[in-house]
C-alpha cells in the first residue's frame, strides 16, 4: 500500500519565482477569461458612477463653488479606484460561494499571492479607463485646470491596491455571501458620504473628521489628490502612511482568512 | 390502472392562504439577511439626508426641508430596487428560485409576498429619517394619512422595476452591476433632494415624463405642506407607470421557459 502524506510545515516552502510568475499569469488569464462578459459591463457601470457623480453634484449646488469642483472632479476618480475593488470582488467571490466553485478556485495548484496580485492587475487595467475619462468629465464641466505630477503613479497604484486588499478582506474573511455583499455596499456609503473623499474634512462634524484621519479614504483622496492638483490637500505623508497600513492589515486578513480550516 | 385526480385549487381563499404561507417562507428565509438589510435601509434613508449637508457646507432652512422630505422617496427606492434584486439574485445563484417558482402557490401570491416584505422595510428608514432631520437640522416634518396610500403606490412601482430586471436579465452578477449603476443614476439625477427647476431643460422634461419624480413629489406630499403644488397629477402619473410597470412584470412572472 503506497501513503501519500500531507507536506508538513518543513515541505512548505515559498514557491521559487518562475512558479510564481507562471501562476501570476495563469490566475490573470483565469481571471480575464472568466469575466469576460462582466469586464466590459463593470467598466461602463465605472464611467457612469464616476462621470455622473461629477456632473450630479452640480445639480446640488445652486452656485457650485471652485474648490468644490476640484473636490469632486478629483474624488470621483478616487471612488472608481476604491469601487472597483471594494464593491465587485465581494460579490464575485458571493457568487462563488453560492455557486460552490469558491473550494475549486481556493484549492488550485497556484500561489495565493500570485492569484491575488492577479487580481489586482485585472481591477487595475478595469479601473483605469473609467478612471481617466471621470478625470477629463471633471475637467470638462467645471473648467479646471490640473497640473499632474508624477506622484499620480503610486497614489493610483497604492489606492487601487489598498481597495482591492480590503475587497479580499470582506470577500474572504466573511463567509456569508450576502453578508459580504452588505458590509462593502456600508462600506462605499461610508465612503461616499462620510469621508472626506469629494468634500473638505473640515465639513464634517469634527469626531468625525478625528475618525477618519485613521480611516483609509480621506487619505486616499488626499494622495491621489496632491498629484492632481498640487497644494491642494496637506499631510500627504502621513495619509500616504494611513493607506500603506490599510493595504497591510488588509493582506494578513487575507492571509489568514484564506489559510483557515473549516 | 389507478387514476389519481389533484383538484387544482383555486380562488380568492387559496390565493389569500398562499400569501400567507409565502410571507412566511420569506421571512423565515430572510431572517439572517433582513436585519442587515434595515440598516442599510436607514444608512439610505437617513444617511443621505445628512451627506448631502456635508457636500453643501452650510445648509439653509428650504434646503434642508427639500432634502429631508425627498429621503423617504430614497428608502422606497432602495428597498424596492436593491432589495428585491438581491433577493432574487440571490436565490437564482443559489438555484432555489426554480424550486420557490414551482411551489404550489399562485406566482402572484409570492411576489405580493415579496412586495409586502420590502415595502415593510422601506418604514425604518423613513421613521429615523425624519427623527434624524429633527435632530440635525432642526426639521419636524408631520407625516399626513396619505403617507400610507403615497407608500403603497411608491413600493409598488420601486418593486416592480426590481422584480422585471432580476427575471430579464439571464445573468444574476450582471443584474446586480446594472442595479447599481441605475440606482446611482437615478439618486444623483433624479429631483428627488432638489427642485427639478435645477436640472437642465432636457432632462427636466425627461423626468415630467418618467415615474422617479412624481414618486418622490407624492411621498414629499405626505409629510410636508406647500411644497408640492399638483399633487393629483402625480398621483395619476405614477399610478399609470405602476400599472404599466406591472403588467409587463407580471408578462415576465408568468412566463413558462
Amino acid at each position: 500500500m503506497t501513503m501519500i502524506a500531507a507536506p508538513g510545515p518543513a515541505m512548505r516552502r515559498p514557491a521559487p519565482p518562475e512558479r510564481w510568475l507562471r501562476g501570476y499569469g495563469r490566475m490573470a488569464a483565469w481571471d480575464i477569461a472568466s469575466l469576460r462578459l462582466y469586464l466590459p459591463v463593470l467598466s461602463c457601470v465605472l464611467i457612469l458612477q464616476g462621470a455622473g457623480f461629477v456632473y450630479g453634484m452640480g445639480l446640488l449646488f445652486a452656485d457650485m463653488p471652485q474648490s468644490a469642483a476640484v473636490f469632486v472632479s478629483t474624488g470621483a476618480p478616487v471612488m472608481n479606484l476604491i469601487t472597483v475593488g471594494l464593491i465587485f470582488e465581494p460579490q464575485l467571490v458571493a457568487q462563488q460561494r453560492m455557486q460552490g466553485s469558491y473550494e475549486f478556485l481556493q484549492a488550485l495548484p497556484v500561489p495565493r499571492s500570485a492569484a491575488a496580485l492577479a487580481w489586482y492587475t485585472v481591477a487595475l487595467a478595469t479601473a483605469l479607463p473609467p478612471v481617466v475619462l471621470t478625470l477629463l468629465a471633471g475637467l470638462a464641466r467645471y473648467h479646471l485646470h490640473l497640473a499632474i505630477t508624477p506622484m499620480v503613479i503610486p497614489a493610483v497604484l497604492l489606492t487601487c491596491l489598498t481597495g482591492v486588499l480590503m475587497g479580499l478582506a470582506v470577500a474572504h474573511g466573511v463567509t456569508q455571501p450576502m453578508a459580504a455583499n452588505l458590509i462593502s455596499v456600508t462600506l462605499i456609503f461610508v465612503m461616499t458620504g462620510f469621508s472626506p473623499v469629494n468634500f473638505p474634512a473640515g465639513q464634517l462634524p469634527g469626531w468625525l473628521a478625528s475618525v477618519n484621519q485613521w480611516l483609509p479614504f480621506g487619505s486616499m483622496a488626499t494622495i491621489t489628490r496632491s498629484a492632481l492638483v498640487p497644494g491642494f490637500a496637506d499631510g500627504v505623508p502621513r495619509a500616504y502612511a494611513v493607506v500603506a497600513a490599510w493595504a497591510a492589515a488588509s493582506a494578513l486578513v487575507v492571509a489568514w482568512a484564506q489559510g483557515r480550516r473549516g | 390502472m389507478v387514476t389519481i385526480a389533484f383538484p387544482i385549487r383555486r380562488g380568492p381563499g387559496h390565493w389569500a392562504a398562499s400569501y400567507a404561507a409565502m410571507l412566511r417562507f420569506d421571512l423565515a428565509a430572510q431572517r439572517n439577511l433582513l436585519p442587515m438589510f434595515l440598516l442599510m435601509q436607514v444608512m439610505f434613508g437617513a444617511g443621505m439626508a445628512i451627506i448631502y449637508g456635508f457636500y453643501l457646507g452650510h445648509l439653509p432652512r428650504g434646503a434642508a426641508v427639500f432634502i429631508v422630505s425627498g429621503s423617504p422617496a430614497l428608502a422606497v427606492m432602495t428597498a424596492g430596487i436593491i432589495g428585491v434584486t438581491m433577493m432574487v439574485t440571490e436565490r437564482q445563484l443559489g438555484g432555489t428560485w426554480d424550486f420557490i417558482w414551482s411551489l404550489p402557490a399562485p406566482r402572484s401570491a409570492a411576489v405580493a409576498s415579496t412586495v409586502t416584505v420590502f415595502t415593510l422595510l422601506a418604514l425604518p428608514g423613513i421613521v429615523v429619517t425624519l427623527a434624524l432631520a429633527d435632530w440635525r437640522y432642526g426639521i419636524t416634518l408631520t407625516v399626513s394619512p396619505m403617507a400610507v396610500p403615497a407608500l403603497l403606490l411608491s413600493s409598488l412601482m420601486a418593486t416592480s422595476v426590481g422584480f422585471g430586471l432580476a427575471l430579464l436579465i439571464a445573468r444574476p452578477v450582471v443584474t446586480n452591476a446594472l442595479v447599481n449603476a441605475l440606482i446611482f443614476i437615478v439618486l444623483i439625477f433624479s429631483p428627488v433632494q432638489f427642485p427639478i427647476s435645477r436640472l437642465p431643460l432636457w432632462l427636466a422634461d425627461v423626468h415630467r415624463v418618467l415615474p422617479v419624480y412624481y414618486l418622490a413629489e407624492v411621498l414629499r406630499a405626505s409629510v410636508t405642506r406647500g411644497l408640492v403644488h399638483d399633487t393629483a397629477l402625480a398621483y395619476g402619473v405614477l399610478g399609470a407607470w405602476t400599472l404599466a410597470s406591472w403588467a409587463a412584470t407580471a408578462w415576465v412572472v408568468g412566463r413558462r421557459r
